[in-house]
């Protein structure tokens, strides 16, 4: 008895008043890999793991860390293949309220049509959940934000987050490190450090991408491996 | 299944179905005429110099016999590098450049590339031409992308062409005369511009539907200026230098003037054109 006999239906609850099939979606998230994000008193950083499957990968064509609108970035935990829908649906979405209202969507505004396509992908028929979990960061007039949207479709403003293989580790340690007037620059040192703490093998710049949006020009961007050079080589 | 996002106008768009309908009540009631639309009655020009492109537009909008806007703004942008003149129905020159801009921006998030002048045109085209000329919209565009520096013009009915110099609306024949006459290859940043200013003033003085203000924009590899209302040929004074005069048996205690607006001198490139 038990949950697993409604585990086959995604429409069905289990007696314990649980969707099973949720459940092994957040199970798929957590064991993708690592990211996280850092809300800091002058803007975000979202930064995540990128561990290609062989060397012979060709890493510039990967890029986990995709821009949704000029002022808002996301990252995922999870199953790559799902993200990039859930990014074409977010941006078209954005883009439409854009032309509807002649106003950059609000960070709210987009994270909760995010959240609302993949509920519904929990409670329609013949299709499953998406097997990610996203963190939006993003800037506008309430100032710097940071949602993790989960699979589930319920999303949560964060101050500082984490989703992966890695998630208990990482938010401890950035529970400690957290503080609230933490400057970007800050931020990002903290992003690398944490990602650091559950790193199997050499952290560089090819295998972590971070993105940075600040106070000053509004502009999410995701950082080069130059630039990410040089946050290591200070972190050092 | 779950809704997928399909391109197709929403339900409430452009339905033909009252068109039967109108006919037949203008057959029925002779004097029951339709309302018109509000047309641009334009004068938009286009040029390739040197470095790129230059549009240049009137700023009068027309309803019939009526100025209906004295300083419209009739260059529209498409993206960062490309931007196009509207003559026709301001309605859908509006409607039809802000709709292929949007699908621009999906297209260079999808791409990760600087939009090219011929997919605007493409994406302008099909649309015109799927609504059988019924979209009026005549349309100037202009922009310089990774393969060079590119003008077409774009008719109503979806035919296209690939100018080095172009004029449209009611005043092209005024403008393209200055044109035919001075245009040359290889032109300078401010020979283009005095060549586009002096058309779009031909279309201004000797055209009814053109007027006020001539509307200028540069675009370069790279960079684009937008100056808009360049030259105001046309100002307008709306008081009287005098000022209020009171009766003669009247006793002026105090005079206090109050300008209820306030005049900005705009310098530099409209950026909020963009966003």
């Amino acid at each position: 008895m038990g949950d697993s006999q409604y585990s086959f239906s995604l429409t069905t609850f289990s007696p314990s008043g649980k969707l099973v099939q949720i459940e092994h979606a957040l199970t798929a998230v957590g064991s993708g890999q690592t990211s996280l994000g850092i809300k800091a008193a002058n803007g975000v950083v979202i930064a995540t793991e990128k561990k290609l499957p062989s060397i012979l990968v060709d890493e510039t064509s990967v890029q986990k860390i995709q821009c949704l609108t000029p002022n808002i970035g996301v990252v995922y935990s999870g199953m790559g293949p799902d993200f990039r829908v859930l990014v074409r649906k977010s941006r078209k979405q954005a883009e439409q309220y854009h032309r509807l209202y002649k106003e950059p969507i609000p960070v709210t505004q987009l994270v909760r049509e995010t959240a609302a396509v993949m509920q519904e992908f929990t409670q329609s028929g013949g299709v499953r959940p998406f097997g990610v979990s996203l963190l939006v960061a993003g800037y506008d007039d309430n100032g710097p934000q940071l949602y993790q949207v989960d699979p589930s479709g319920s999303y949560f403003s964060w101050k500082a987050s984490a989703m992966g293989k890695n998630v208990s580790n990482a938010k401890t340690f950035l529970e400690k490190r957290y503080t609230d007037d933490m400057e970007l620059d800050d931020a990002v040192h903290t992003a690398i450090l944490t990602l650091k703490e559950g790193f199997e093998g050499q952290i560089s710049a090819k295998n972590i991408e971070i993105g940075i949006i600040n106070a000053v020009d509004r502009k999410f961007r995701v950082l080069t491996p130059a630039e990410i050079d040089d946050f290591l080589a200070e972190v050092e | 299944m779950t809704k997928q996002m399909v391109e197709v106008p929403p339900k409430g768009g452009f339905s033909f179905d009252l068109c039967r309908r109108n006919a037949m009540l203008a057959k029925k009631n002779e004097g029951a005429k339709a309302p018109s639309f509000r047309k641009t009655g334009t004068t938009i020009v286009g040029l390739i110099f040197q470095d790129g492109v230059i549009l240049g537009a009137d700023t009068r909008a027309t309803e019939g016999p009526i100025v209906a806007d004295k300083n419209c703004e009739k260059i529209h942008y498409i993206a960062p590098n490309i931007y196009c003149c509207g003559a026709g129905t301001a309605a859908d020159t509006e409607a039809v450049t802000d709709m292929v801009s949007s699908q621009l921006q999906l297209h260079r998030y999808h791409t990760g590339r600087e939009s090219r002048v011929v997919t605007a045109l493409t994406l302008l085209k099909r649309h015109l031409f799927n609504y059988q000329g019924h979209v009026q919209a005549a349309l100037v565009l202009g922009g310089v992308d990774v393969t060079g520096p590119h003008l077409h013009t774009i008719y109503p009915h979806g035919s296209t062409d690939t100018l080095p110099f172009a004029t449209m609306g009611s005043g092209s024949l005024a403008a393209m005369s200055v044109f035919e006459d001075k245009f040359k290859e290889g032109l300078t940043r401010d020979e283009g511009i005095k060549l586009v200013t002096e058309a779009i003033c031909a279309g201004i003085f000797n055209d009814l539907g053109s007027g006020s203000n001539v509307d200028v924009c540069v675009i370069t590899k790279g960079d684009k200026e937008y100056l808009r209302n360049h030259l105001m040929p046309n100002l307008r004074t709306y008081v009287s230098e005098k000022g209020y005069t009171f009766p003669k048996k009247t006793e002026v205690l105090l005079m206090k003037i109050t300008p209820l607006k306030e005049t900005e001198e705009i310098s530099e490139a409209r950026d909020d054109m963009e966003e």
